[in-house]
């Protein structure tokens, strides 16, 4: 389960987050509809799925956002929540494939509470899924809001 | 046009669909709540331990519930594919634009998020058809990026929870020209 995660001062614009290995098998393509609801044969259908143009299943969108957001917010804890992501999906994540992210700290600041959540601190973060032949599959941009005990710290506000 | 997605996607001519954008649907209610067995199962797909899915008593007392992942907002939106009163599942917007294309694959998504997802929220949802691209090709074939966005809302407060901007591509396999 996951532990609390960096306090405030630790992080820093640069840090690196990473590499996380994830080894997609079948059953876990299989999983993007079971899990989902999104029936598109891509995702389950060999034979389909080689009618369109690729070798075989391939994760769904929710899949990859689920993973990259897991990558984003581990080093934060659960504390951490996913304010805005946006992924541009280059290449399919195959059944068979064995993918990498990598991330880092592009920006941290401070900025006014939402109104459903207290006052917190931004990190964005960029992360990028490579699968075992270095082919990018996809890149995200991720913006959390982070939990700030006690006194507002000094920094730049958004 | 027999089409083998099962979205019931509509077919027709780039200027039909062209017609369309700026169209926007009614709110549609999700047909089940955000359920916490499913945050499990979608957390074991990704290997995610995070606790605020995982842990009850924390997440109640941080987040005032299991949270859902963000990446399920769509998810909990999804039409159950088969009612005993065998009524047809409407097509969701993107689906009902008619193109040319056969096939489909999604290319991008934004998605911004105001407040939790908590499990047992009934969320509703409001689309706009907001771009279809001329005709492009890839290596997949030739199609239309079409764009549409998403304002998911919670029930009955209306709270807005999350905007998510979908863009896929809609293609004919293997086509060249």
């Amino acid at each position: 389960m996951s532990g609390p995660g960096l306090g405030w001062e630790a992080i820093a614009v640069g840090d690196g987050i990473g590499p996380v290995v994830d080894e997609i098998d079948y059953r876990r393509v299989i999983m993007s509809p079971a899990t989902t609801l999104d029936y598109f044969p891509g995702h389950f259908d060999p034979e389909y799925a080689r009618s369109v143009g690729h070798p075989t299943i391939f994760v769904n969108t929710m899949h990859l956002m689920g993973f990259v957001d897991r990558v984003a917010l581990a080093p934060f804890g659960p504390t951490a929540f996913v304010r805005r992501r946006t992924i541009k999906l280059r290449h399919p994540v195959y059944a068979g494939d064995t993918i990498t992210a990598t991330g880092r700290v592009v920006d941290k600041c401070l900025t006014e509470a939402l109104d459903a959540l207290p006052l917190r601190g931004v990190v964005e973060l960029d992360v990028a899924v490579q699968n075992q032949h270095e082919v990018l599959c996809c890149e995200a941009r991720i913006r959390l809001l982070l939990t700030l005990p006690g006194p507002l710290p000094s920094g730049p506000r958004h | 046009m027999n089409d083998p997605t099962g979205f019931g996607l509509a077919f027709g001519a780039y200027e039909d669909a062209c017609a369309m954008v700026g169209t926007r649907t009614d709110p549609v209610v999700a047909d089940f709540p955000v359920d916490w067995g499913m945050v499990k199962h979608f957390c074991a797909m990704v290997h995610d331990g995070n606790r605020a899915y995982w842990d009850e008593e924390w997440a109640t007392q941080t987040w005032g519930g299991i949270l859902s992942p963000p990446a399920m907002a769509m998810t909990w939106m999804m039409p159950i594919v088969w009612r005993p009163d065998a009524a047809e599942v409407a097509p969701r917007l993107a689906a009902q634009v008619p193109l040319p294309g056969a096939s489909l694959i999604n290319v991008s998504n934004d998605a911004e998020f105001w407040a939790p997802i908590l499990a047992g929220a009934r969320l509703t949802m409001t689309e706009e058809l907001v771009d279809v691209s001329p005709e492009k090709r890839t290596v997949l074939g030739v199609g239309h990026f079409v764009s549409v966005r998403s304002w998911i809302r919670t029930t009955p407060d209306q709270q807005l929870v999350a905007t998510i901007t979908n863009t896929l591509f809609r293609f004919s396999p293997g086509s060249t020209s």
